[in-house]
């Protein structure tokens, strides 16, 4: 589906103006059409490799902040470049990072909050509210206005209107425009606030911008693990809803690993589990340590200790219900063509040794890598399962949407559940 | 909300919580007839169920519109009385569901509630942010679906077919002529993608398995047809009478209150194509062309297939049971049929010959429903059976209820020193493999109504044809009676002796679960 425009270009105000102008606009006659009674969206939207790739001139313009094939593709090829190694996300971090050392002044036009991808603009937004922070951190706010009505591509073309409102700016001037951000958001309807970059930066907005009840989506898989799990554990603790999008792509490892023991003959082995292996991409923990935290939480285990291990990984250790030890050990592993978000799950291995049976061993393997470490050795007498998981990758925006499609006002239990013990896990 | 209360009723710890697959869009689902049985038997259950596993938006409400002048309050308070033992389960839940519970007194036949139901719903939209979706759900006598939907596209309710639905149970008419003329009134009211004919076996996670069953393996296609299945029996047994629905039963009788739409549901994904794709409409055109094709196996003298019988006194010494005539609400003389069964041909090259017996009863010895598949016996007999005589025919038994799964029986050698051969099953059981019980048909279906996902309603053909292929019989039993005599059989057993006959002209019998 192709991003939708608004129909007129945007309306440059004063950032004062823009209150009262949005409460003009819905003040139509009654034919016209009236603003949807549904939900505003607040995105942060830094686009920092985007922006970087189109100042580089490897990327032609204009910049939208949508995660399109050919910014991927440029980021790719912008990874060696960079002098990181092949298994770098092209969304790691690092790679903004290295790109803003590079010299470059070429120019795109600046569309943040301009095109909505279709996947989020089906759900008729209120409002939508882009802070778009530029390179240049001196330059002044500038405040954009447009009315919106999207057209579905498929079904009956009802118009149901509502608005977008971009800031755009340096992080100064985007910090001194907050004061005008929350009035913005209609009381009445519920709010989601998608934090599209690292929770490590501008933490000053984050806070100002993602108090509750508006709801929260994150993305743990870019910037510190650290703080990415301290965000989590500290908003499902308040009872703010919290969504997180690499704990969403873990789903199709969790179906797996459920179905390997849906067997009633193995069900009983989940009590035996002795070892625990993960492999992740690259050195980003988050989704191997909520994935083991998942497992560790449905399973009754307690965290006995937790330390690094070589080259980027984490060992840990905990006791079953029944008191015997679990070992579990993550480790960061390179890959030829990495995925799309960094730290993704890359293989499982879980180890069941019940007395005096046969013992289980699960391997699930991301259908776009390898598990030859997983495999190799000392599973001979086991029964062994291994299973394919799907790896489908989506653009942030239609994970996006899957949580606006029908959302909860509180965080998913599961995931509320583990992210403590994940916290716990990341070694200090 | 969390999901601990559920692990009581789950054995793998890791499928816990794993069900969210598809989440429901905001919405307000209102219920005309709130105050009746359906909806605290079924319909509020199976939302709460669905709130519970978290398939429910925060955004979302129930607007319970009945004639009794309830309140909010009242409403919840019935409904939570109602529903007491599973309230008691989760009392935190509950609090959270309520809060989304609401009641409007409407009558469907005054044009000036509808309006005033108009109104309320901008208020929930407003006080829920629903966003204008509504599904209504026609929980009413089937004399008022017609009326209803006009009522709502009057005032506007179905204008906007992206954000309305209407839900309708069944029956969906008494015979073709009404069927027909009620689907008329319905197109004029709204599109078809908007009309959910609800059929509650649909539901149920074994009977979308035969789908799969037939359509993810390449095993079972190949034989299923004529050159290999020599016949088809598919049964639907209840074990309770006629309860208290003796008035509505006493009009309808056996072949409207479940050949019609289970058995017929049943026949047609049994004997249907396989679609082109696992869309809506693919599957509901096979669905309807199976049934277009199919024909009572004499139409012209429709007593020669098609046997009717009425439960008497019956029951043991310990559990007496009163007959059909007995009970309450039921004439003394009346002709209702609690039993019917028939044999069915479908005329399309994959079935052409087969015979598909149908049957259903009340108060029989067990409670199941299930397809059974008889293939065609081994050309040549080199064996002897254990028991003597020749080796038994293959069966495939799809197990719909309750032990829901599927039976193959086939033929082995029997230990010992001869080549004797002998049946045995290979089982496969729902509980046992999957180690959580399935979701109650309403809770797949309110949610799929809510999602929008018809391909397990019954589309307006559907139905029209479905009545169509019963009509010599209704017509017969119409005009005159004495020609399809309702037999007498005890409560508690397998039904007349007739229907044996049925089956022992074919040199057949009904499989004995």
């Amino acid at each position: 589906m192709a991003p939708q425009l608004t129909l007129q270009a945007p309306l440059e105000l004063p950032p004062q103006e823009v209150s009262n102008y949005l409460e003009r606009l819905w003040e139509g006659d009654q034919g016209h059409p009236s603003g949807a009674t549904t939900f505003s969206l607040l995105v942060w939207e830094p686009a920092w490799i985007e922006q970087h790739l189109v100042r580089l001139g490897r990327l032609q313009g204009p910049i939208t902040g949508l995660e399109s094939a050919s910014l991927l593709q440029a980021a790719r090829e912008a990874i060696p470049s960079c002098g990181l190694p092949a298994s770098t996300s092209p969304l790691a971090p690092e790679l903004a990072w290295q790109l803003g050392l590079l010299p470059g002044d070429a120019s795109g036009e600046d569309r943040r909050g301009q095109h909505v991808d279709a996947a989020i603009s089906r759900h008729q937004p209120r409002r939508l509210i882009t802070l778009a922070p530029s390179l240049d951190s001196q330059q002044p706010l500038e405040t954009l206005v447009a009315a919106y009505c999207p057209l579905p591509e498929e079904g009956p073309k009802t118009t149901v209107c509502g608005d977008v409102v971009v800031m755009r700016g340096g992080m100064g001037a985007l910090e001194q425009g907050l004061a005008m951000v929350n009035p913005l958001i209609p009381p009445e309807l519920p709010s989601w606030v998608w934090w599209n970059g690292s929770l490590d930066e501008a933490p000053q907005l984050f806070e100002g911008l993602s108090q509750p009840p508006r709801r929260l989506i994150v993305d743990t898989a870019i910037g510190s693990a650290a703080r990415a799990l301290e965000v989590l554990r500290q908003r499902a603790a308040s009872g703010q809803a919290i969504s997180d999008l690499n704990w969403y792509r873990l789903v199709s490892w969790r179906e797996s690993l459920a179905m390997s023991f849906d067997m009633p003959s193995r069900r009983e082995a989940l009590a035996h589990v002795s070892q625990l292996d993960i492999d992740v991409q690259g050195h980003q923990p988050v989704q191997g340590l909520l994935m083991a935290a998942w497992i560790a939480d449905r399973l009754g285990w307690v965290l006995e200790h937790t330390a690094p291990a070589e080259e980027g990984g984490i060992r840990s250790e905990f006791r079953r219900p029944d008191g015997a030890p679990v070992r579990f050990r993550q480790m960061s592993v390179p890959v030829g063509t990495p995925s799309t978000h960094p730290g993704s799950l890359v293989g499982l291995r879980l180890v069941c040794e019940p007395k005096d049976r046969q013992g289980l061993c699960v391997i699930l393997c991301a259908e776009t890598g390898g598990c030859m470490r997983l495999e190799a050795g000392g599973m001979a007498r086991m029964e062994l399962v291994e299973e394919v998981v799907a790896t489908t990758v989506e653009s942030a925006q239609k994970e996006v949407s899957r949580t606006l499609r029908g959302g909860h006002d509180s965080t998913n239990p599961l995931l509320a559940a583990c992210v403590p013990l994940a916290a716990k896990l990341l070694p200090r | 909300m969390g999901f601990a209360s559920m692990s009581t009723t789950l054995t793998n710890p890791l499928r816990i919580g794993l069900r969210q697959e598809r989440v429901i869009s905001p919405q307000c689902l209102v219920i005309f007839g709130a105050s009746g049985d359906l909806t605290h038997r079924k319909l509020i259950p199976a939302l709460f169920e669905l709130f519970r596993q978290r398939r429910l938006p925060s955004e979302f409400a129930i607007l319970g519109c009945a004639r009794r002048p309830w309140s909010d309050e009242e409403f919840r308070q019935k409904m939570a009385a109602a529903l007491a033992p599973v309230v008691s389960e989760d009392p935190g839940a509950w609090a959270n569901f309520a809060q989304g519970l609401f009641y409007e007194p409407v009558d469907l036949e005054k044009p000036e509630d509808v309006v005033k139901l108009g109104i309320r719903l901008e208020q929930i939209d407003r006080l829920r942010a629903t966003r204008s979706n509504r599904t209504f759900y026609l929980s009413v006598s089937p004399n008022f679906y017609g009326s209803g939907c006009r009522s709502l596209a009057a005032a506007g309710l179905l204008a906007d077919p992206s954000r309305s639905r209407v839900v309708i149970e069944k029956p969906f008419g008494r015979d073709y002529a009404s069927a027909q003329a009620l689907n008329r009134v319905v197109k004029s009211c709204g599109q078809e993608h908007q009309i959910f004919r609800i059929d509650h076996y649909l539901g149920k996670e074994t009977v979308q398995n035969i789908l799969v069953l037939r359509f993810a393996n390449t095993i079972f296609e190949p034989l299923w047809n004529r050159n290999y299945i020599s016949s088809v029996q598919i049964t639907a047994a209840e074990t309770v009478g006629v309860e208290e629905r003796a008035g509505y039963y006493e009009s309808s009788g056996a072949l409207r209150d479940m050949v019609q739409n289970h058995l017929t549901q049943m026949l047609a994904l049994t004997a249907m194509e396989p679609p082109g794709r696992y869309e809506p409409e693919s599957i509901r055109n096979e669905k309807a062309k199976v049934l277009q094709a199919a024909r009572l196996a004499h139409e012209a003298e429709p007593w020669k297939c098609c046997v009717r019988g009425q439960y008497g006194p019956g029951g043991s010494s310990h559990e007496p049971m009163v007959g059909y005539r007995q009970e309450p609400g039921v004439e003394g003389n009346s002709t209702t049929e609690t039993y019917v069964a028939m044999k069915v041909f479908i005329d399309n090259w994959r079935w052409q010959g087969v015979p598909f017996y149908l049957r259903t009863g009340k108060r029989m010895p067990k409670r199941l429903s299930e397809v059974v598949l008889t293939f065609r016996e081994a050309p040549v007999h080199l064996f002897d059976s254990s028991g003597g005589g020749q080796p038994n025919a293959n069966q495939l038994i799809l197990r719909i209820q309750p032990n829901e799964g599927a039976d193959f029986r086939f033929e082995v050698k029997a230990p010992g020193s001869g080549m004797r051969s002998r049946p045995v099953d290979m089982d496969f059981s729902y509980d046992e493999s999957f180690g959580e019980p399935s979701d109650e048909g309403y809770v797949r279906l309110l949610a799929d109504a809510m999602l929008g996902d018809p391909t397990l309603f019954t589309r307006a053909d559907e139905v029209e044809a479905a009545w169509r292929l019963y009509t010599p019989l209704l017509e017969l039993i119409e005009q005159s009676p004495w020609q399809l005599p309702v037999y007498p059989y005890e409560a508690r057993t397998w039904g007349p002796a007739a229907s044996d006959s049925l089956l022992a002209r074919d040199g057949l019998l009904w499989r004995r679960p």
